[in-house]
């Protein structure tokens, strides 16, 4: 009993520093094996070193575009923001509260190095910011809204779905909303719960005429961004806001393009290929270093990047290789995009398939709070998973 | 003393330099027991005076008392001719010339006789669906005669008389109803959602209200680019009540856009009467709710609709602020081919403003007193202006559709490979099945 008062005293003290890192000072209680085995009440776990249920690992700095920085995730898009209003004059910005920097400091001194007009707070409205949004792009100059969470983008679907993905199909190509671009924080965080955690990809995969996009690194996500501004499509552009500062990586400072429609194979291999995006690409990292290490199977990872349109052919041509495919995502499974990956490449590979193409997801239900370790998609779900797809 | 001026100076004259003093001071680790006797007297006595809430600028009142919305005696209507056609107050007359009113008549009266005919040809299965403007033609040329042409326009779907007024070409209006080779929007849309670059009409869209936050945006970029443009927004009462609206009139006051939002009160909205739609004083009252200036027209006097939008124009781009029209009209017409309003509204209402309360006839009453119409030309008018559609009718009819492989272009403004391969095995389909397909009536 006094054990247990210790341990909760001890937990509140660290409560008062800081949410972050919750669980792990949980664990180093031992509360929560207090919680889970009675009997060994009091005895302190050992503390871990990881806060989330990855490892951000970085991509070997390249040279190729000049100069780089350390920046971390919200500093690239800061960087890229930053170059196209240099670059731009037409480029305004807007949203809730990107004035001050925004909640997630993407914005940061934006407002005082180009001006009011255009880095600019809206109303707490998103439909009206999509919809504003595409009229700035109407007329040709350059649109780019934020989305506070991808989980309040759905105001806005009508203006996307209806409006923005149809604008220069159905005027014949008299009119279009290419120059816009919509930014939005996404993916799971930890603490996020229902309406700070969701993957929503999916709803727009099924939506002609517009790109979603998600990056898995500082690095990526510059180029990524600037792409997305300067294609002549109405883009959404989804941040894992999980790596707004955990994600460090050295980042050119000029600007630069990585395609779109192009997934990556950031490792080669022969034996299974796995398929990710945003933060999950770093999970299945470490899922293939751990296939590597314990069945000595050699895993192919692929960084999808571009959701709609995807790049079929590296992911057919690396099937046809392998024979064996794993999609893991965060959100949940029905109609998730793994669907549709899973669906056209039994289409074009099937007589190369092994095994049943895997998918390892979210479960069919809204994002949890205090159950988060047990719904996502982490590397012992999908290294049990790759486990019984080599064993077929 | 200098903060205290300042701060006056940022927040007016009306807000105390108070929270400011005490913010400093916060900041500087000081209490207000550590300022001079005088201005610690002074803010205890000026916090009791005057709000001080970040949220509105008004007195305390200690009475209580709910502000009675007032629909019984709504905000007048603005009008400049009577029922049958004469100035009421000389000095409201805009004076325009005789060949800028000739061309409102005709405007109105061409786009009139087009109605009938493309209703007529949705009847007899010539066209698949049409939304006539009976009624509403003096909203439309009344407003855009009051724009320049490179003024932009975003409208809702009843709003053909602003590219009559542009002089869109009645084989143009056509081509889009028929879908035919010569539809610029390339036959991808139902009948009458036209739209024209050169003239500065951005193409309808069915979702209702969309196209409010849209414009309010192009407005925002006009203002940029110091175009002296301004934009134009068009949308009916019913459409008012989506959040769209709400949206777009929050962004333009906040934003400070050079936009005219002209709302056509018709009555109606499909079947749904206004006491249906909304139980305030209409749209027009609305617009201070947003900090918004409004103003309330007789939408059927085509004179009242021009002078309204033309200071709306005139102060929307000199000030960079919205303004509100909310112009009072009759829907006269069903709602579109697909509607028959005798299952909500009696034939003598209809009645009543085709034959008592018409833009066309009030217009023609002003011209016939003016001596710069007459009998003779009505008659040749009438006469001509329906050769001239019934030529472009026979025309668009007699006309392919577009090729079947535009089914595929424009989502992207490049093709993706997936759709490529869509788009030939479509190609591929139709080698083997084709005889099944109406291929005979589609270009190639």
């Amino acid at each position: 009993m006094a054990a247990v008062s210790v341990t909760a005293g001890r937990l509140l003290r660290l409560r008062a520093a800081g949410a972050e890192g919750y669980w792990r000072r949980l664990r180093g209680t031992g509360l929560a094996r207090s919680f889970l085995q009675p009997a060994s009440a009091g005895e302190d776990a050992a503390q871990t070193r990881q806060v989330a249920h990855f490892t951000f690992q970085p991509d070997p700095e390249t040279r190729e575009y000049g100069q780089t920085q350390k920046m971390n995730l919200f500093q690239s898009i800061t960087s890229a923001l930053d170059n196209s209003l240099a670059k731009d004059p037409t480029a305004v910005i807007f949203g809730e509260d990107v004035a001050f920097g925004g909640v997630f400091r993407c914005t940061v001194g934006l407002r005082d190095k180009y001006g009011k007009d255009r880095v600019f707070n809206t109303p707490l409205c998103e439909q009206g910011i999509v919809g504003f949004g595409i009229g700035i792009a109407v007329t040709g100059a350059t649109a780019i809204a934020e989305i506070q969470f991808a989980d309040y983008i759905f105001p806005a679907f009508d203006q996307i779905v209806n409006e923005a993905a149809k604008y220069r199909y159905r005027s014949g190509d008299l009119f279009n909303c290419g120059s816009l671009t919509i930014r939005s924080p996404w993916g799971c965080v930890g603490h996020g719960a229902l309406y700070h955690s969701q993957s929503p990809e999916a709803f727009f995969a099924h939506c002609p005429g517009i790109k979603v996009v998600i990056p898995r690194s500082p690095f990526q996500a510059k180029g990524l961004l600037l792409s997305c501004i300067e294609d002549k499509n109405p883009c959404i552009f989804f941040e894992p806001k999980i790596l707004y500062r955990a994600a460090v990586e050295q980042v050119p400072v000029e600007p630069y393009n990585i395609p779109l429609s192009q997934a990556e194979v950031i490792q080669e291999g022969s034996d299974v290929t796995l398929v990710a995006w945003g933060t999950q690409v770093h999970v299945i990292r470490e899922v293939a270093a751990m296939a590597q290490e314990k069945l000595g199977v050699s895993c192919e990872i692929i960084d999808l990047r571009t959701i709609i349109p995807w790049d079929v052919d590296t992911v057919c041509k690396s099937v046809i290789k392998t024979g064996r495919l794993l999609i893991s995502h965060e959100a949940p499974l029905t109609g998730g995009f793994a669907s549709e990956i899973s669906s056209t490449v039994q289409e074009e590979c099937f007589l190369n398939l092994e095994a049943p193409i895997s998918r390892v997801c979210g479960y069919d239900t809204p994002f949890p709070h205090i159950f988060e370790p047990f719904y996502i998609p982490d590397k012992w779900k999908c290294y049990d998973a790759l486990r019984k797809m080599i064993n077929y | 003393m200098a903060l205290a001026i300042s701060a006056a100076r940022v927040w007016g004259p009306r807000r105390q330099a108070v929270p400011l003093l005490l913010r400093q001071l916060g900041a500087r680790g000081l209490t207000r027991s550590q300022l001079p006797r005088w201005q610690q007297q002074q803010q205890f006595s000026s916090l009791d005076d005057k709000p001080q809430f970040p949220g509105a600028s008004a007195e305390f009142i200690d009475k209580l008392e709910f502000i009675q919305p007032n629909v019984i005696s709504g905000i007048p209507i603005y009008r400049v001719m009577d029922r049958q056609g004469q100035i009421i107050n000389p000095s409201e007359d805009p004076h325009l010339p005789q060949e800028k009113v000739l061309k409102f008549y005709q405007s109105m009266t061409l786009l009139n006789t087009m109605d009938r005919i493309l209703y007529e040809s949705q009847r007899q299965g010539r066209i698949s669906f049409y939304m006539t403007n009976y009624g509403e033609e003096g909203t439309h040329v009344g407003s855009a005669a009051a724009l320049e042409n490179t003024d932009l326009v975003f409208g809702q779907y009843r709003e053909a008389g602003v590219l009559m007024y542009r002089d869109y070409p009645l084989e143009l209006f056509m081509a889009q109803c028929y879908g035919n080779v010569s539809d610029r929007g390339k036959g991808r849309q139902m009948p009458v959602h036209y739209g024209c670059k050169e003239r500065h009409f951005v193409t309808i869209s069915s979702p209702l209200a969309t196209q409010i936050p849209q414009a309010v945006g192009a407005a925002y970029a006009a203002k940029r680019a110091n175009a002296n443009r301004v934009v134009i927004c068009y949308f009916g009462e019913g459409a008012a009540s989506e959040g769209d609206a709400h949206a777009g009139f929050n962004f333009a006051a906040t934003l400070e856009c050079p936009i005219i939002f002209f709302c056509r009160n018709n009555g109606y909205a499909i079947s749904t009467p206004t006491s249906e739609q909304y139980r305030g004083d209409g749209i027009a009252a609305r617009g201070p709710g947003y900090g918004i200036m409004s103003i309330r027209v007789d939408g059927n006097d085509v004179f009242a609709v021009y002078n309204a939008t033309k200071e709306a124009r005139r102060r929307a781009v000199a000030e960079n602020q919205p303004f509100l029209i909310e112009a009072m009209t009759y829907r006269i017409g069903h709602h579109s081919t697909s509607d028959d309003s005798s299952a909500y509204r009696s034939v003598d209402e209809v009645n009543y403003w085709d034959k008592q309360d018409h833009p066309i006839s009030r217009l023609r009453h002003f011209l016939l007193s003016r001596g710069w119409w007459d009998e003779e030309q009505e008659k040749a008018w009438r006469k001509q202006s329906r050769k001239k559609v019934m030529e472009a009718f026979e025309q668009a009819e007699r006309k392919l559709k577009p090729s079947p492989s535009l089914l595929f272009s424009d989502v992207y403004q490049e093709m993706p490979p997936q759709l490529r391969k869509q788009q030939e095995s479509l190609a591929r389909h139709l080698q083997t099945y084709g005889e099944h397909y109406p291929l005979d009536h589609f270009d190639k």
